[in-house]
């Protein structure tokens, strides 16, 4: 069940995670995997991690940077998880 | 080696040598500087000072059509002119370029733009001693080496090259890298001061390496909240934390250790509070488009902490303006440009506060045609505005929202 919520979690990020990417016209994932890196790997600059966290916690109404800027994909799941 | 300018974007690093045989042989000089090489940037300034004529900083991300609204052109190869080589003594080092550009500077001026409250930007023109008012060239300043975490084109950059520039120091460029070359470049090459952004500081975080060669870090732009100074002290534990209020009409005004600003005794004259709003004299101004008064009202509420000597602390801007990390956005020049599609009927453009860039720049949207698309508007706007001007979250309605006295809401 756990499993499942989980991967239902990362879906859904992976989909917003190219929403914000498409609106840059940046290139966007086929995948996601927890060790990616916001900034160094998926390319993410600071207006992309703004808009980021606006869409994620509109759909899961958690702030994931409020204690400070969290760096991988794992860390937002982390986060969401621990809610 | 003595270095000018090390930029990790750009490859090798620049020697003071390179540069001033660079300028040496610089044959031509075009007052419009657009460029997003920093090392361009920045020997144009200098080119600009020893000749003693206008530069006009034009930021590298500008749009065709702002360009267009700003100067009346986007071309500018026809205002390239020959420099009278005749005129000009070649420079032999570092020492007689620095001397030179100290006292030959009566004629010269730097002016740019600033998002301006009326939806139009507007322009200021700075001189020579308002832009380098709070330099301070001392011998203790001569090892200095600086993290430039600016755009080389706006007022905080400026004034940070021009500190960098007349002490003889080494800039390192952080702006745009990423959060791993920031901490690498600070180590390898002992950055000793950077002066950026709030937003720049909370993108460090969190970092588990601490940087024992900062001995200074100054913020300003927006407000720096205790938790971020405290994780800064963290990482940077040789530091002091210095927060300054500046802005692009009048440069960096005061500086404090915390958010209790004073004034220098020989400033103390040209300030002045009418009705908790700071008000700053036209002297200390660079001058603009628009006539401005004897006294220049900031729009900026204080909150006043001692009388005599005065003290306070900020506690808004009065403006409509948006601060997205750092940079001010118009609501109106945003909502001028997104009304200008065809298809849209009306617009709301309004800031919702956020935790990596202070606020995110939000609107909503009401159309008469079924063409229009959230993609179809950011493809419209990438052509018109500045990247972080264009809204991150856009919203179709059937009607705007508006505040009880019918005014369009904000926040």
């Amino acid at each position: 069940m756990n499993n499942k919520m989980d991967n239902q979690m990362e879906v859904k990020i992976l989909e917003i995670m190219n929403t914000v990417l498409d609106n840059r016209t940046k290139k966007i994932l086929t995948a996601l995997s927890p060790e990616l890196h916001l900034r160094n790997d998926i390319g993410f600059d600071s207006l992309d991690l703004a808009e980021l966290t606006v869409r994620i916690e509109a759909e899961y109404d958690i702030d994931i940077f409020e204690d400070g800027i969290v760096n991988t994909v794992s860390e937002i799941l982390e986060k969401l998880n621990s809610k | 080696m003595d270095y000018f300018l090390k930029d990790i974007e750009y490859g090798m690093p620049i020697t003071w040598d390179f540069l001033i045989n660079d300028i040496n042989n610089s044959l031509t000089y075009n007052p419009y500087c657009k460029s997003d090489n920093y090392y361009h940037v920045f020997k144009h300034i200098i080119t600009s000072l020893i000749i003693g004529k206008e530069i006009i900083l034009l930021d590298s991300d500008f749009t065709n059509s702002e360009l267009v609204n700003l100067t009346g052109f986007s071309e500018y190869e026809e205002f390239t002119q020959l420099i009278d080589k005749a005129s000009f003594s070649l420079l032999r080092d570092k020492v007689e370029l620095i001397e030179k550009l100290r006292t030959t500077c009566d004629d010269w001026k730097v002016t740019l733009y600033t998002s301006g409250t009326t939806g139009i930007p507007k322009k200021v023109t700075h001189n020579f001693n308002s832009i380098t008012r709070f330099v301070k060239v001392s011998e203790r300043n001569t090892n200095s080496i600086w993290g430039f975490a600016y755009n080389p084109t706006h007022m905080a950059g400026i004034q940070v090259f021009f500190q960098a520039l007349l002490n003889g120091n080494t800039i390192v460029r952080l702006f745009g890298l990423s959060p791993n070359e920031i901490h690498s470049e600070i180590n390898e090459n002992s950055i000793t001061h950077i002066s950026a952004t709030p937003t720049f500081y909370r993108l460090l975080l969190p970092c588990e390496e601490t940087f024992q060669s900062v001995e200074r870090i100054t913020s300003g732009g927006e407000k720096f909240n205790e938790k971020t100074i405290m994780q800064l002290k963290g990482i940077f534990p040789n530091a002091k934390i210095t927060n300054v209020y500046a802005s692009t009409e009048a440069g960096t005004l005061f500086a404090s250790d915390n958010e209790i600003f004073s004034i220098k005794s020989e400033y103390e004259h040209l300030i002045r509070v009418k009705n908790n709003e700071l008000l700053v004299h036209s002297s200390l101004m660079g001058s603009s488009d628009i006539n401005i008064e004897e006294w220049y009202n900031t729009g900026d509420l204080l909150e006043t902490v001692s009388e005599n000597p005065l003290k306070f602390r900020f506690i808004s801007r009065k403006s409509d303006m948006i601060n997205v990390g750092g940079y001010k956005v118009n609501p109106l020049e945003v909502e001028e440009t997104i009304l200008s599609l065809t298809g849209i009927q009306n617009v709301r453009v309004y800031s919702k506060s956020n935790s990596v860039l202070g606020n995110i720049i939000c609107c909503e949207v009401v159309c008469d045609n079924e063409q229009i698309s959230e993609s179809s508007i950011r493809t419209f706007l990438q052509s018109k505005i500045q990247e972080f001007k264009i809204p991150r979250i856009i919203r179709f309605v059937d009607k705007l929202s508006t505040t009880r006295t019918g005014k369009i809401k904000r926040n």
